[in-house]
């Protein structure tokens, strides 16, 4: 790998990408094949391709505590502690909660992968297009600002996403969830089936229930082998069955040659340039010697993750902006976005004792929205889509007062019956009180600000949550299953990792840090295209949209290279 | 079966929520505590506990799965401190109470004495689970309205008193047995590296469950 360790020799580039997560995988290897030398720089330590998957073979006996968490650990991660991610099998794939303190006005749980592929590595892979409604519903509705780009804008990058990234899934026809460029579906077993039957008989066609689309492979590319349904994505993936930074998007930019990485590098501002109105370049810390070096580019890409993007602009050109570059338009930071979920309902498939499955798919079933669109009218905006599957668990019901070799029988057969449960992912607005802000008073392990949040949900998405449960129970009922039950586990925002917003897209420099480029208006030639350009949220997990928008920029960014126009 | 579901199988099974689960959030064990509650004899008596729970039958039990160690890392390391004093004061209950049912240790017992007497146990557990739970609702109820009067950051999670140490040690065994190596390959079937998806494999009542 070409690492940048004499950085005193080689300080100038066409282009420096700032992180390596999915936007910033998806920049350096557009920018590089195209031809222009680019710096990646990552905050964090590299890990490299299989190398440095350290779980991915590990069974559960060979964790000490089986994949739980210690004592240690929960006092050790005060965030990460609060949801599933902190527990014994990828430890090292987490921000150290303590080294990278932010302050909380209102709770806001901020799960952070801080190393070279950034949360590429464990993101869940679900991957679904935006709909036309998702880019107009903001103007339609009157809410924040109107998106400057449509679907159709969207849809080419779409497709060149997908067949790089290998989305499995199946092609619908619906308006709802456009279709891509699939690779075949994986499969839904057979209680899977016959509730999509039954759902999709009693709503006459107007609900569906689909496979996950997920980057699972489902064939062989592009050296990757395809998914060998292991479900253990999130440690890494030996065989590249899934799409990462270190399984595609990297190893493409690095067969450029065309390409340095730089881990431990901490950007703590975007070079400015008052007079010609552009970025010169970055200043970075390195995060093991503290020292401070400077890096010049024509352009940069910052893909530091929604929050951390911001966080970089706040901190440039200060001089000229004292809230920051971007922030002449009064929102940067402001509309921060998650999807608010863990609501929804799951109950028993009768009728399939003599089925059993084999293998375990990294995918579950994806029920795409069905409120507030075409006729359908609620006493709130926007809609929510279902994620789950259906599974055949180990009996859990024994007599009382039962031990001994008949317990020890009767826990290792399959239940009687299938169980089916859904999880409702709803949209949350985009509320200019939903903000970010610098807080100097606290600082990290290195001496920086950090930030503070202030964020909710407010009245829309509570009215939501109600029939994100609801019609769990409704669908699930409908669809004829027994001992239907509801939950909501509670949400605080952030629990989603979808953060969206803070330096949002729009037509007016007034009202929008971004243009339709996704260039900053204050400095053209800065490129912001990770979760922070999001004007909306729509429900659907957003991951797709970063690799789809950050491609499109790079190709409009070297093409206006090309003309001298940046 | 991953591992969420199976703290819920346990759950289920022992009618107590896992103790040091997934979603036990608190963290009030300083760091760096002894071992001290646990001596080689107290492992091989916590063997002995776990093989009467899940006994060698076609396939091996607990002790082969070394379950007395696993209890003593998993308390040591995962437990809050009230949890593991529990614990380990059980060990000291568990010998009286054997002493009182059948005049001798636990390990003097042969299998049919062990058996019955930790039935015995399981019934004791019950009741003191019940009391416990019904003493906590009105003590959790207390601090949810007491949290609800503080801003968040200074809300704090509401510990209940420990499950009665049988459950803790059935709990562990179940837990401990079927995420061990004999236990996942051997009672159960497992395939490291599936290959393939098959969503509609006949099955046969009585065939072994996935791991």
């Amino acid at each position: 790998m070409n690492l940048n360790i004499d950085a005193q020799e080689q300080n100038t580039y066409d282009a420096i990408v700032i992180g390596s997560g999915i936007s910033g995988g998806w920049a350096a290897k557009e920018l590089t094949e195209k031809g222009l030398k680019v710096l990646m720089l990552e905050r964090g330590r590299n890990i490299e391709h299989i190398k440095d998957y350290t779980t991915a073979t590990k069974e559960a006996w060979e964790f000490p505590h089986r994949g739980g968490r210690t004592q240690q650990m929960i006092n050790d991660y005060p965030v990460l502690k609060r949801d599933y991610p902190l527990n014994e099998t990828v430890l090292d794939l987490w921000v150290k909660d303590k080294e990278c303190p932010y302050t909380e006005v209102k709770r806001f749980d901020w799960f952070r992968g801080y190393h070279v592929g950034g949360r590429s590595l464990t993101w869940g892979r679900q991957s679904y297009r935006f709909n036309k409604w998702d880019f107009e519903a903001n103007a339609r509705e009157g809410i924040a600002v109107d998106w400057p780009i449509r679907y159709e804008d969207m849809a080419p990058w779409y497709s060149y996403a997908e067949k790089f990234a290998g989305i499995q899934g199946s092609k619908e026809g619906l308006d709802v969830l456009p279709d891509g460029d699939f690779m075949p579906a994986m499969e839904l077993n057979c209680a899977e089936k016959e509730v999509k039957k039954r759902m999709e008989a009693h709503y006459k066609g107007k609900r569906h229930l689909m496979i996950g689309r997920s980057a699972n492979l489902t064939q062989p590319h592009n050296n990757r082998t395809n998914c060998q349904y292991r479900n253990r994505c999130w440690r890494g993936c030996p065989f590249g069955g899934y799409f990462s930074t270190q399984s595609a998007t990297l190893p493409a930019a690095m067969k450029t040659g065309n390409l340095t990485l730089r881990p431990f590098s901490i950007v703590t501002q975007i070079l400015y340039d008052k007079d010609k109105k552009k970025a010169t370049g970055v200043q970075i810390l390195d995060a093991e010697t503290n020292q401070t070096y400077e890096f010049k580019s024509k352009i940069v890409f910052l893909c530091a993750s929604a929050l951390n993007s911001t966080w970089v602009l706040m901190n440039s050109a200060t001089d000229v902006w004292a809230d920051g570059l971007g922030s002449s338009s009064g929102e940067l930071g402001h509309n921060v976005m998650d999807h608010h979920f863990r609501v929804g309902a799951g109950g028993t498939v009768e009728g399939f004792s003599d089925k059993y499955e084999y293998g375990r798919r990294p995918t579950g079933i994806y029920i795409p929205r069905f409120r507030n669109v075409y006729d359908d009218k609620r006493d709130y905006l926007r809609g929510f889509g279902y994620q789950g599957g259906a599974g055949r668990g180990r009996v859990s019901e024994v007599a009382e007062m039962m031990i001994g070799a008949e317990l020890k029988e009767a826990l290792s057969v399959p239940k009687d019956d299938w169980s089916f449960s859904i999880t409702a992912f709803g949209e949350m607005l985009p509320y200019h009180e939903n903000k970010i802000a610098l807080d100097k008073n606290v600082k990290d392990k290195w001496g920086l600000p950090v930030l503070s949040f202030d964020v909710e949900i407010k009245e829309n998405e509570k009215k939501m949550r109600i029939d994100m449960m609801n019609d769990a129970k409704e669908m699930l009922e409908a669809s004829g299953l027994k001992d239907v039950n509801t939950y909501d586990r509670g949400y605080a925002v952030g629990m989603g990792i979808h953060e969206m917003g803070t330096a949002r897209m729009g037509r007016d420099p007034k009202t929008s840090v971004l243009n339709k480029h996704n260039q900053v208006w204050d400095a053209p030639n800065i490129f912001v295209t990770d979760g922070a350009c999001m004007t909306s949220a729509s429900c659907v997990n957003p991951s797709l949209t970063y690799m789809a928008m950050t491609a499109r920029a790079a190709d409009y960014a070297v093409n206006e290279l090309k003309k001298q126009n940046l | 079966m991953n591992r969420r579901e199976l703290l819920k199988q346990i759950a289920l099974v022992t009618g107590a929520v896992v103790v040091g689960g997934d979603f036990f959030i608190t963290g009030c064990k300083q760091t760096g505590k002894s071992e001290a509650g646990f001596t080689p004899s107290t492992i091989g008596l916590l063997d002995e506990v776990g093989e009467t729970i899940i006994p060698a039958t076609t396939t091996p039990g607990a002790k082969a799965a070394k379950i007395g160690e696993f209890m003593k890392v998993m308390v040591t390391d995962c437990y809050t401190e009230k949890q593991e004093v529990a614990f380990t004061n059980g060990l000291v209950s568990l010998e009286e109470a054997c002493e009182t049912m059948h005049g001798k240790r636990f390990l003097e017992c042969d299998a049919t004495e062990r058996k019955a007497f930790l039935l015995s146990l399981e019934k004791e557990a019950k009741e003191f689970n019940q009391k416990r739970d019904e003493d906590d609702k009105l003590k959790k109820e207390n601090h949810q309205q007491a949290n609800d009067k503080l801003a968040w950051k200074d809300q704090t999670e509401f510990e209940g008193n420990p499950s009665h140490y049988y459950t803790m040690m059935k709990q562990l065994t179940l837990l401990g047995f079927f995420s061990s190596e004999t236990g996942m390959t051997e009672t159960l079937r497992y395939a490291a590296v599936p290959g393939r998806y098959d969503g509609a494999v006949p099955y046969t009542k009585g065939e072994k469950a996935w791991a």
